[in-house]
């Protein structure tokens, strides 16, 4: 190992095929030990395959997956035990009470004992499901019961939790309460990997990103650098006649010209160039009807790389 | 928090058993009393009823003969229905994942319902034991045989459940092998008569019911006596027996209709 510590997770040329349909398309990435790593793509594109082929959910076509140098086929017990998932579906044991969910999940892993019940007590109460200890899940919210999805992942304190859509139908208070519960984790040092449809939420917890398509990685990198791709910043300036042409100055510094929305875009334009800008474009006789400074977001670089 | 796992995962495994004992003693009114209603019912009207009009059968009245036979077709279709229905009903509400993402061996889940089925079956044979000492004053005579046998016919039909579970894509799937094959070949594989009093076709024929085999070797731990060597009996359940674990754990390690 050279005393370099392994990844959380090395996913190597990883294929998964159903029949003639390739699902996940020889996909490799690495996500770094504490990172808090954001898995993206539009429906279908793979995602929940990738993770559940990580898991153990999914057999594997071909390539590896290593988990904390753990590989997922030839050492799955150590690879396994290192994990905790909370799936995209429930699949609670409706068998159990909601306190027994976590006790059997915890004996599964290996663990038992007094010690298992008391952390078993902890979760519920920490996830505010302490009334509900002895009920099925079939009587729990919505809410309740990604919130017991997310304890239940917890319960054997796993170094690698995956959450495949955690806050799909959850409403926006909750949606914040677990985000703070998940920047909390990760900040104990917990390596988290989360897929999402709300950008924003992506945006907001991940420090990494991959965007997957069609099974295949289109995008890998920092939050920050994928935000940057796009240029951080748009400049819009509507003017109120439509233009005959750019004024060339503009048009040299990458300035586009929607004539439909008589709107001229600028990415990256400093803060104190605005002024100029604006200037360069009244010399050339247009008057402005309207100014928009914006940032751009994960959503707008999200479409551009996932454009059919 | 104490973990167990290194080369097995024992915990796991007892995790996996406690979990369906709890299952079966909730669905205790389909799986346990049923089973204990019927048997007095057959005992009832055809052991004491009927079968005071029958001669001694190996040596014994009627009703005692009917007991172990009664035992056995139990044992069969309550093993049977443990892991079948317990593992679609996984699969079916994906439940199953719980023990797919955990570090739990094929040989750990395939053991785990073939050691819940097992104690399911101990506990209703030693119900209808009961029933059997109560109403007609039998009891095993041969203990080992006994539990032997009620250890493997349940391994038999605990993985065999495993393989339909595995296999059946609806419920309705399940109750195919209860009722063309389990209930026919053992109302014909001796519960209620010996061979001996069958037609000799009927009775070459019913050589190649496998379930005559383990109802005869069976009653032959209450009465002592059997229609066909014991040791060929049991030679023959232990080869189902070990055939049927075989697939069954090939199946899973496989990861067929469980793993995507």
């Amino acid at each position: 190992m050279n005393g370099i510590p392994n990844p959380a997770l090395r996913i190597d040329r990883l294929t998964k095929r159903y029949g003639d349909f390739t699902a996940v398309d020889g996909i490799s990435l690495e996500v770094a030990r504490g990172d808090f790593f954001g898995f993206l793509g539009p429906n279908g594109a793979g995602k929940t395959t990738s993770i559940n082929a990580i898991v153990g959910l999914a057999t594997i076509t071909s390539g590896t997956i290593e988990i904390f140098g753990n590989d997922s086929e030839l050492a799955w017990r150590e690879a396994r035990r290192l994990v905790g998932l909370s799936p995209q579906e429930y699949n609670f044991d409706r068998y159990l009470s909601i306190r027994d969910v976590l006790i059997y999940q915890a004996g599964y892993y290996g663990l038992r004992g007094a010690a298992v019940r008391k952390r078993a007590d902890d979760l519920l109460e920490r996830f505010g499901l302490s009334s509900k200890a002895s009920d099925t899940f079939v009587r729990l919210s919505g809410g309740m019961k990604r919130r017991l999805s997310l304890a239940r992942a917890l319960i054997h304190e796993p170094q690698l939790l995956i959450l495949d859509e955690p806050t799909a139908g959850v409403d926006v208070e909750l949606r914040i309460e677990l985000w703070d519960l998940l920047r909390d984790l990760n900040a104990a040092g917990t390596t988290i990997i989360l897929t999402t449809h709300y950008l924003e939420e992506a945006e907001s917890l991940c420090k990494n990103i991959a965007i997957i398509e069609g099974g295949k990685l289109v995008a890998m990198e920092s939050t920050a650098k994928l935000l940057a791709r796009r240029g951080t910043t748009t400049l819009s300036i509507t003017v109120e006649r439509p233009l005959s042409m750019l004024p060339p100055a503009l048009a040299a510094r990458g300035a586009t010209y929607d004539a439909g929305a008589r709107v001229v875009r600028l990415l990256d334009v400093p803060p104190d160039a605005i002024a100029a800008t604006l200037g360069e474009l009244t010399a050339c006789g247009a008057a402005i009807e309207n100014v928009e400074f914006s940032r751009s977001s994960l959503q707008d670089v999200f479409l551009e790389l996932v454009k059919r | 928090m104490l973990n167990a796992i290194g080369f097995c995962n024992p915990v796991g495994f007892a995790t996996l058993v406690q979990r369906e004992l709890v299952r079966t003693y909730k669905v205790i009114n389909q799986v346990i009393w049923p089973p204990i209603i019927t048997t007095i019912l057959y005992v009832l009207v055809f052991g004491l009823g009927l079968g005071s009009r029958v001669q001694n059968v190996q040596g014994v009245p009627y009703a005692a003969f009917l007991i172990p036979g009664l035992i056995m077709l139990q044992v069969i279709d309550q093993t049977y229905g443990e892991s079948s229905s317990s593992l679609f009903q996984g699969r079916f509400m994906y439940s199953i994942q719980e023990l797919l993402v955990a570090p739990l061996s094929a040989i750990e889940i395939v053991t785990g319902y073939i050691v819940a089925s097992i104690l399911r079956a101990l506990v209703i044979a030693l119900l209808i034991m009961g029933v059997g000492f109560v109403m007609v004053h039998t009891l095993p005579q041969n203990w080992v045989m006994f539990f032997g046998m009620i250890v493997l016919v349940s391994t038999l039909f605990g993985a065999i459940g495993i393989i339909f579970g595995l296999l059946a894509e609806k419920f309705d799937h399940i109750a195919v092998f209860t009722t063309f094959v389990i209930t026919p070949l053992v109302f014909v594989g001796g519960v209620f008569t010996s061979a001996q009093f069958l037609p000799p076709l009927v009775r070459r024929v019913s050589l190649f019911n496998p379930m005559f085999y383990m109802i005869d070797a069976f009653r032959y731990a209450f009465t002592g006596r059997s229609d066909v060597a014991v040791g060929i009996s049991l030679g023959i359940v232990v080869a189902l027996t070990t055939l049927a674990l075989a697939i069954a754990l090939r199946m899973t390690a496989s990861g067929y209709k469980l793993r995507l």
